[in-house]
């Protein structure tokens, strides 16, 4: 049966209740945190004090001697079970445990087992560990010439083609430069009639997941199984047994509800340790950080952002510049991909005829920094439309006129060369400024609280080329099973995958069981990122559910019953078995068309399978005596497609606002010579309620993504595009200051004003 | 965590005579939220606890005094001084502070007695008890004493009380003719530990500011009075003129530190501003 004939049976559009909302609220929902096995042991690492060193001796002799410790382990006991103990998903950089050297404080050392976590913990507090300082980089623009060098030889993982010039670099920091150059930009600078420049940056910042990561793998019977609190399945599967040189059957991964992800649980966190400590200890060995030690396992890349406009007379943009520079920290992690597929997008959503990107992620002396709810856009978007404030502002325009006169449109080439299509950028643009009654007069507010507004609009491309593949159930009954390997960290994926597979079935979502991540059922996803998931594995899930379906009508036709019967699907199986018995699968595969950018362009026909765009408008109150800021109203404008389940896309997008606030405002990880001062929620502080703004609104514009399934796409990230620049400009609008760092902290806001009324303020 | 002793004495000579002078791993723990901090941190190993728990009836309840004032047991948790009738009617500023403390779940453990004992510098009810001239007593084995609460806080997590006393009450004054406000200023997050405590006790006569009694916190290594800035105000008559002249004072007189919250140079900012706020809402509270 095709897709047009079928029947609605109404589950787009739909706003139903997360299906797991109930084992939540009442507890009974499972988490990797909660679970222990007979005979299972827990580890306690022992983290390096120094941001780059020499390990010269490790002596365990103290953690050894304490009651309960069952075995104090190594890199040299790593290796007895895996011969090369360096991983990641772009660069195999990254050692199980340190080897020789660390390279950021934090880093793993060594890890006790132990039959108790307190002993395990109170041991590793025990473990001395001597070394010889190395110089250090911190900084990422410092790290680009630096005579420290945080990895002597790049190690790019053999698997991306477009890496393969970095292999063997050495006496380099940058581990990825990735380059685009369009049209004539040297030509059109020198034709300018106005040309503006300026710096931005950003800081590190954690992703707080409130579930802290966990693993646990048990090894057995020549294989092993590991129940871990990842985003990315399969990802391990594949990067285990490759490390272990097993073939992918004999890796198990399961995961359960995730408490929160964020981009923090992507590709291999815990599972290469707990794994080899468990092929070590013949036992279960369960890994569970606490909240502190999640700042030195996974960040967001702090950056600078130099961008250079050229504008003509008639306020039209005609060439632009961006040199972008992540702060990668000491292992590449995700970030090379980061740099690369962000630095698509560096320009912003303008139609610009020439454009030149180079974008840069560079290893320093830090914690590591990968992906976060974004993949280094909003980072751009941040500089981007802070930027375009300015020459608006400097060209005496008014910021929505001058943006809507340079806007990208559907049929004209992006950055990249990409022909823009399904992206509503103009509609997101038009119904921002028609929420915040732009051309209304606004209230400034009066004494010493000065009001003001402001909005930005940013875009992303999608990872690509990624794979989804996705199987589904009838059984005898008619009841159904959808098996995907999806995650369910909270963003209502499962609800949205039932829905789908509904749809397609003709069927409520009620009716669909989905089935948690397990490697041995649930066929191969790339993994729970980037916005992916709903349109990539809901693609998968769509063309599996009309599989089945499409059997089942099979299915009557052979057992004789006339179209539009409308014989229960449990009297087609009876008919054909003679009893209830049997299984219809349908199965569902789907990658997108891609086409890599061009080595020496960066310019490619294909960028991504879909753009997500997302504007907010901000209302802000700032007490000029203090600087303090108050977002009076936060609105959010996204495009999202057809939303699947409005209800969650609401909440999606509010959510990843609330998270860009807190990156906004106050949320930073502050670092002294490579020590970071605040690794704890006492002293690193993430949005509570009473920072919630007074009005907080979310919108989705009437669009629809053709290749989408049933015209949707991905959401999990596009509020946090836009937020930080439209504060930005909106504290602009209220006090005349530009700030030009995140966080803006109220002593940034009032430093500022001080500098603008030429009484800075001294520190004493 | 490594084993400990685990002690819940009944009576207060009992837990007096657990605690050993000397050594400073043999505490007592009440709602525990600030100790069991620094034990999962590593920073504190205890070989024995005194749990006050069973102690609570003796140090528990808000009572009125005869002269007017409160005494508050050491064992009361935040959450009922928040609620407490008796609390509102003669301090209401503690109740208001509490508004905005930490977190209802830690509330509803934490005692006050833990609070002072505690003797960290961020924390919001030790600059509003000083300003409200409170005192706290003191129980130990030679008996008791009556401390002033800016004389118990000496330093960063200092204290005058002896490894082997025990805070048992909070004695709060008649407030006849006072009026105190206090401002919580957070640097970061509005769920914040305040960047800086500012509490101002003025009382006001005709216009005129008899006395005053300013106590800050969080910004400074550990709540304390500002003597000078007392004197400045006090006979002076209240005007904007005068606010602005306390608050420059205020700020040149704390010996403010710079840490996560901002540099010290900024808290001066926020000094002199928010002592100006604060001053300005005690006297509109004495003109109603
Ligand atoms: C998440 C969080 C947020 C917080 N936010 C704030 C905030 O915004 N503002 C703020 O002011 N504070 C804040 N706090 C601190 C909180 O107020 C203190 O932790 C609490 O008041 C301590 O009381 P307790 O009864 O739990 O003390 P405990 O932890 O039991 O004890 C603390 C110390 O006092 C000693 N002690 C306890 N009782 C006595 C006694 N009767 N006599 C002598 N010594 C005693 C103990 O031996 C120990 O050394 C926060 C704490 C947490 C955990």
């Amino acid at each position: 049966m095709s897709d047009a004939t079928r029947v609605s049976s109404g589950q787009i559009g739909r706003s139903l209740p997360r299906v797991e909302a109930r084992a939540k609220v009442t507890g009974a929902a499972e988490y990797i945190h909660n679970l222990r096995l007979p005979g299972m042991l827990y580890g306690k690492i022992c983290r390096s004090t120094v941001p780059h060193g020499r390990i010269l001796r490790i002596d365990a002799s103290a953690a050894a001697a304490i009651p309960g410790v069952h075995r104090i382990v190594t890199a040299e006991d790593i290796r007895t079970v895996i011969a090369e103990p360096y991983y990641g998903p772009a660069f195999h950089d990254q050692p199980i445990l340190a080897e020789g050297k660390v390279r950021h404080v934090g880093e793993p050392v060594a890890v006790v087992l132990a039959t108790d976590p307190h002993i395990a913990e109170e041991a590793a507090q025990a473990i001395v560990v001597e070394y010889a300082p190395l110089p250090a980089v911190f900084d990422e623009i410092e790290a680009m010439n630096s005579a420290a060098i945080v990895h002597d030889i790049l190690k790019p993982a053999g698997t991306f083609p477009d890496l393969k010039h970095l292999a063997g670099r050495s006496g380099t920091n940058v581990a990825l430069d990735f380059h685009l150059r369009r049209g004539d930009t040297e030509r059109a600078f020198a034709a300018a009639e106005h040309i503006f420049e300026h710096s931005f940056r950003t800081q590190q910042v954690m992703h707080t997941p409130l579930e802290p990561h966990v693993s646990l793998a048990d090894a057995a019977d020549g294989g092993v199984t590991i129940h871990s609190a990842t985003q990315t399945p399969s990802f391990v599967r594949i990067e285990i047994a490759r490390l272990l040189g097993w073939p992918e059957n004999r890796v198990r991964v399961k995961t359960a509800f995730l408490g929160g992800g964020f981009g923090a649980k992507v590709y291999v966190k815990l599972e290469a340790l707990a794994v080899a400590l468990s092929l070590l200890a013949r036992r279960p060995v369960k890994l569970a950080l606490t909240m502190e030690e999640q700042f030195f396992t996974i960040s967001k890349h702090a950056s600078t952002f130099r961008i250079k406009s050229a504008v003509d007379g008639h306020g039209h943009i005609t060439a632009r510049q961006c040199q972008v520079f992540y702060n990668g920290g000491a292992y590449a992690d995700i970030g090379p991909r980061v740099a690369q597929k962000s630095g698509f997008t560096a320009t912003g959503p303008y139609d610009i005829p020439n454009v030149a990107i180079d974008s840069y992620e560079i290893y320093t002396n830090r914690p590591p920094a990968g992906a976060l709810r974004g993949f280094g856009v909003p980072q751009l978007v941040w500089a981007y439309e802070s930027h375009t404030d300015l020459i608006a502002r400097a060209l005496g325009r008014d910021p929505v006129e001058f943006r809507r006169r340079n806007l990208l449109r559907d049929g004209a080439p992006q950055a990249t060369g990409t022909v823009m299509r399904d992206a509503a950028i103009s509609a997101v643009l038009d119904r921002l400024a028609a929420r915040l009654a732009w051309d209304q007069p606004f209230d400034r507010g009066a004494g010493t609280l000065k009001r003001g507004r402001g909005l930005a609009i940013g875009f992303k491309a999608s990872i690509s080329p990624t794979t989804s593949v996705a199987t589904v159930a009838i059984a005898a009954d008619g009841s159904c099973i959808l098996y995907c390997g999806t995650v369910d960290m909270g963003q209502g994926s499962t609800t949205a995958m039932a829905q789908i597979a509904a749809e397609a079935l003709g069927i409520e979502a009620e009716a669909v069981r989905v089935v948690a991540p397990d490697t041995d059922v649930t066929p191969y996803d790339m993994g729970t990122l980037g916005s992916r998931s709903l349109f990539h594995m809901g693609n998968a899930v769509r063309l599996a559910a009309q599989d089945a379906r499409d059997k089942l009508a099979a299915l009557a036709a052979e057992t004789g019953v006339p179209p539009g019967a409308n014989l229960p699907i449990s009297e087609q199986f009876r008919r054909k078995y003679g009893m209830q018995a049997g299984t219809i699968v349908g199965a569902g595969s789907y990658i997108p068309a891609y086409a890599p950018p061009d080595s020496a362009t960066g310019l490619t026909p294909n960028a991504t399978p879909f753009w997500m765009v997302g504007g907010a408008g901000a209302e802000v109150e700032i007490d000029t005596e203090t600087g303090r800021v108050r977002v009076l109203r936060l609105v959010n404008v996204a495009d999202a497609g057809t939303p699947i389940n409005p209800g969650i896309v609401e909440t999606q997008l509010t959510g990843a606002a609330i998270m860009q606030l807190g990156f906004t405002l106050f949320e930073e990880m502050q670092f002294t010579d490579g020590q970071l001062r605040n690794p704890s929620l006492a002293e690193y502080k993430i949005p509570g309620i009473r920072d919630m703004p007074d009005r907080i609104e979310a919108e989705t514009v009437d669009s629809a993504q053709q290749s989408g399934p049933y015209g949707a796409k991905g959401v999990g990230e596009t509020g946090t595009f836009a937020v930080s620049p439209a504060i930005a400009n909106a504290i602009e609008d209220a006090v005349g200051v530009r700030i030009s760092e995140l966080p803006i902290t109220a002593e940034a806001v009032y430093r500022a004003l001080r500098r603008a009324a030429g009484d800075q303020l001294e520190d004493l | 965590m490594t084993p400990f002793e685990l002690e819940e004495p009944v009576l207060l000579g009992a837990a007096l005579a657990l605690l050993d002078p000397e050594d400073s791993s043999v505490r007592a723990i009440a709602g525990g939220t600030a100790l069991m901090l620094m034990m999962k941190s590593g920073l504190y190993r205890p070989r024995r606890l005194v749990s006050l728990r069973k102690l609570a009836p003796a140090l528990d309840g808000v009572r009125s005094a005869p002269d007017g004032g409160i005494e508050i047991g050491a064992m009361v948790r935040l959450s009922d001084l928040r609620r407490s009738a008796v609390v509102r009617a003669a301090a209401p500023v503690i109740a208001e502070t509490l508004l905005t403390h930490s977190n209802v779940r830690v509330r509803n453990v934490a005692t006050i007695g833990g609070n002072l004992a505690q003797g960290d510098p961020h924390m919001d009810l030790p600059p509003v008890l000083i300003a409200l001239g409170a005192s706290v007593r003191l129980a130990g084995p030679g008996g008791e004493r009556i401390v002033r609460v800016e004389d118990l806080l000496t330093g960063y997590l200092e204290t005058v009380i002896a490894n082997n006393e025990l805070i048992t009450a909070v004695i709060v004054p008649p407030q006849t003719g006072w009026r105190t406000a206090y401002a919580k200023v957070t640097a970061r997050s509005a769920d914040d530990w305040p960047a800086l405590g500012l509490a101002v006790s003025v009382r006001v006569e005709a216009g005129i500011a008899r006395d005053a009694r300013i106590a800050i916190g969080a910004a400074t290594e550990t709540a304390m009075r500002l003597p000078g800035t007392e004197a400045l105000l006090a006979g002076r008559a209240i005007d904007d003129a005068l606010l602005q002249e306390a608050g420059r004072a205020a700020a040149a007189e704390a010996p403010v530190v710079a840490d996560h919250h901002g540099s010290a140079s900024y808290k001066r900012v926020l000094v002199a501003v928010h002592l100006g706020r604060a001053l300005r809402q005690t006297i509109a509270g004495a003109e109603r």
